[in-house]
């Protein structure tokens, strides 16, 4: 029986979290609220973008389903994420670890939810096609609310 | 930090409760406390099931287990609520069948509570009871309160049948696996969810119902 429990903990601790490959991906550019919304506005297409930090423990869990939604709707809109308050090595091994396929911002100071007017992280930023500010979720989304949220911003 | 979630989760504890007074007063203090603690070992059972699931190791993130948003297993809280009340109960069929119709009210409060969270909509409809997020001009579905009524009246249904046989938990399994499957095509969804497993628990609710139908008329 206690040889069973050790099995069963050894498997459980070798699920998930794998390390970490993230120092090959280039330094994530720098960006201030400003510059995004003029990013946003300029590309015609609806996005969701997301705050974030390697430090954060509530966006480790919401990061599996922002990847599932990007394999979903990244034909459709854009998946955007701001990395706050964070460093470069730190967060190139987040995106690793979680496969975060998609375009990121460096944001040290929170230009960007500061502009936008989201308190905390994570934060996550819905924007239809015009760059037009729709919806905003503060703290951890769950899936309804994010499959919610695209298809708002998808219809309009 | 919000607290709508915890609301959400109040509220199915009221509809719990009163599903207990409603329907087994005798032993309401004991039922209504193996209930509540089935319900957190669900709860912890269904978020570390999600967790391994999103490749995130509870061991290495055991602050994580807390953030309930981000996500719970339906069919591992399931399996684990079951299990935890099985092994806290008394003499179990009865038990249990003295639990079914609360813990379907139970659930109802827990969709209800959809209104705190403000997630009750799913899917774009046109129907007069459909309603739109603030500031949306695209009414939805109330997918929520759908789930809601399907358990109230199930809870109601399930209150009609025989005690003490296991008729009761076997079609209270079914019926609640049958309101999520039912409500799921109004749903928004990004990875598809567990319909397969729905369809399981229906199948797997009437067996259990059924066997002890025939059981309890051979004993008869």
């Amino acid at each position: 029986m206690r040889r069973s429990v050790i099995v069963v903990l050894l498997v459980l601790s070798a699920c998930g979290s794998g390390q970490l490959a993230g120092q090959d991906l280039p330094d994530l550019p720098p960006i201030t609220g400003e510059e995004l919304a003029i990013t946003l506005a300029e590309s015609g297409r609806p996005a969701v973008v997301n705050i974030w930090a390697s430090w954060c423990n509530p966006c480790r869990s919401e990061a599996p389903l922002l990847t599932a939604a990007h394999d979903a709707y990244g034909d459709q809109i854009d998946f955007i994420g701001v990395d706050v308050q964070d460093n470069q090595a730190d967060a190139k091994n987040f995106i690793s670890e979680f496969g975060l396929d998609f375009t990121h911002y460096f944001d040290r100071d929170r230009s960007v939810p500061e502009f936008y007017g989201g308190f905390g992280t994570p934060i996550t930023f819905f924007f239809d096609g015009t760059g037009t500010l729709v919806d905003t979720h503060l703290g951890v989304i769950d899936e309804r609310a994010l499959a919610l949220g695209i298809d708002e911003i998808v219809d309009r | 930090m919000e607290f709508t979630l915890l609301w959400a989760a109040l509220t199915g504890v009221a509809g719990l409760w009163l599903g207990v007074r409603f329907w087994a007063r005798d032993d309401s203090d004991s039922l209504f406390d193996n209930l509540l603690l089935a319900a957190g070992v669900g709860l912890l059972g269904g978020r570390v099931t999600a967790m391994v699931a999103q490749g995130l190791n509870p061991f290495t993130n055991i602050g994580d287990l807390i953030i309930v948003r981000g996500g719970v297993s339906t069919v591992a809280a399931t399996v684990f609520a079951i299990g935890a009340f099985y092994l806290s109960g008394g003499r179990k069929t009865k038990v249990l069948d003295m639990a079914a119709p609360a813990a379907l009210l139970g659930l109802a409060g827990w969709h209800l509570g959809c209104l705190w969270r403000g997630a009750c909509l799913g899917t774009a409809s046109n129907l007069p009871w459909a309603w739109s997020e603030a500031g949306s001009h695209i009414t939805r579905h109330p997918v929520e309160i759908y789930a809601a009524l399907g358990m109230v009246l199930g809870a109601w249904l399930v209150s009609r049948l025989p005690r003490h046989t296991g008729i009761r938990t076997g079609t209270a399994l079914g019926v609640a696996a049958a309101v999520r499957l039912a409500t799921e095509p109004f749903r928004l969804s990004i990875t598809g969810g567990p319909v397969e497993w729905y369809s399981a628990g229906i199948v797997l609710g009437l067996a259990a119902a059924a066997f002890s139908a025939a059981r309890s008329r051979s004993r008869t």
